[in-house]
C-alpha cells in the first residue's frame, strides 16, 4: 500500500468521522485512521486548529466534524485536480 | 494657480490619456492584474482548506505579479507622461525621475518574488529544505532591487535579466515530472521567458521595440490560459 500523503491522511480521518454520523470517541477514531499514537496526535491537532473538527464533553470527550471539514471533504477532489493540473 | 493647474490637468487627458499608445498599456495591464487578482482570490479557498505549499507559493506568485504590473504602469506613465508634473508645480524632470527611480526597485523586487515563488511551487518539493528557501530568494530579490537602484545601466539590467532566466531555466527542467507527457511547464517556461521580456521592456526599453505589441498579446494570452485553467479546476465563477 503506497504511503498516504497528508491531504489524503487528513481526508481519511474526515471520513471515518463523516460516516459515523459525523461524531466519534476519539480512542476507535485511532484505531480507524490507520495511524501510530503520535501521528494521529500531530493531525488531529492540526485539524482542531484549522476548525475541522472540535472536541465535545469533559468525561466523555466526542470528536465533532465541524463545517468546515465538511467543506473541505467536498473540496477535496478539486484541491487535488488542481494539484495535478499546476504540478505543484 | 488654478488656472493653470486645470490646463495643465487637460493638457494631459487630450494629449496623452486618449492617445492610443497609452491606452493600450492600460488595457494590457488591466488584462494582466485582473487575471493575476482572479486566480489570486480563485484559489483562497482551496489554499485555506489545504494549506498546500504549491498553492501557496502559486498564488503568491500571481499576487506578485500584479503588485509588479501595477508599478510597471506606473513606471510607464511617469516615464511617458512626465507632464503630470505641471499639477504639481515642480520641475518635471526631477518629479518624474524621483518616482520612477522610487518605483524602479519596487517592479524588480515585485518582478523576481513572482518569478521565485512561481518556480518555487513547481520545484519545493523536489529542492532540499535546508537549501534554497524563500527566505533566501527574498534577499535575491532585494539585492536585484538594490541593483537595479544603484547601478542605471543597462548592461547590468540585461546581465541580471539572464542570469534570473537561466535559474529559472535549471530549476523548472530539473523539477519537471519525468512521466508527464504534455506539462504545464511549457506553459510555465513561456510565461517566464514573457515576463523576463516584459522587465526588460521596462528596464532597457530597445530590446523590445518592434516586438511590443506581439509582447503584450503574447503575455496577456498566456495569463487568460491560465486564467481559464484555474477557474476550469476550482469552478470558481
Amino acid at each position: 500500500m503506497a504511503k498516504r500523503n497528508k491531504l489524503e491522511i487528513i481526508r481519511d480521518i474526515l471520513l471515518v468521522l463523516r460516516n459515523n454520523r459525523g461524531a466519534m470517541r476519539p480512542t476507535p477514531l485511532l484505531r480507524r485512521s490507520n495511524l501510530s499514537s503520535s501521528r494521529f496526535k500531530e493531525y488531529f491537532g492540526d485539524l482542531k486548529e484549522k476548525e475541522f473538527v472540535k472536541v465535545e464533553g469533559d468525561k466523555n470527550k466526542l470528536v465533532v466534524l465541524e463545517e468546515k471539514g465538511q467543506r473541505f471533504l467536498e473540496k477535496y477532489q478539486t484541491i487535488i485536480n488542481f494539484i495535478d493540473e499546476f504540478e505543484l | 494657480m488654478p488656472l493653470e493647474t486645470g490646463r495643465a490637468v487637460q493638457d494631459i487627458v487630450t494629449r496623452h490619456l486618449i492617445n492610443p499608445g497609452f491606452g493600450l498599456e492600460i488595457f494590457y495591464a488591466f488584462i494582466i492584474i485582473a487575471c493575476s487578482l482572479m486566480i489570486y482570490f480563485g484559489t483562497k479557498e482551496l489554499y485555506e482548506l489545504s494549506s498546500h505549499k504549491g498553492i501557496k507559493y502559486f498564488r503568491q506568485a500571481f499576487l506578485f505579479f500584479a503588485l509588479a504590473y501595477f508599478s510597471r504602469i506606473f513606471i510607464k506613465f511617469l516615464l511617458s507622461y512626465s507632464s503630470v508634473a505641471q499639477v504639481l508645480d515642480v520641475s518635471t524632470k526631477a518629479w518624474s525621475g524621483l518616482l520612477a527611480l522610487i518605483a524602479l526597485p519596487f517592479f524588480m523586487y515585485f518582478s523576481a518574488m513572482a518569478v521565485f515563488s512561481l518556480v518555487f511551487s513547481v520545484a519545493w518539493k523536489k529542492l532540499p529544505k535546508k537549501g534554497i528557501t524563500m527566505s533566501v530568494l527574498k534577499f535575491v530579490a532585494v539585492f536585484l532591487a538594490l541593483i537595479v537602484l544603484f547601478f542605471r545601466n543597462s548592461a547590468a539590467y540585461l546581465f541580471i535579466n539572464l542570469i534570473l532566466f537561466f535559474l529559472v531555466l535549471i530549476v523548472v527542467f530539473m523539477a519537471k515530472k519525468s512521466k508527464s507527457k504534455y506539462s504545464l511547464y511549457t506553459t510555465y517556461v513561456l510565461l517566464l521567458v514573457f515576463w523576463i521580456l516584459n522587465i526588460l521592456d521596462i528596464l532597457v526599453p530597445w530590446i523590445t521595440v518592434g516586438f511590443q505589441l506581439v509582447l503584450y498579446i503574447v503575455s496577456s494570452g498566456i495569463f487568460l490560459m491560465i486564467l481559464y485553467k484555474v477557474l476550469r479546476r476550482t469552478g470558481a465563477s
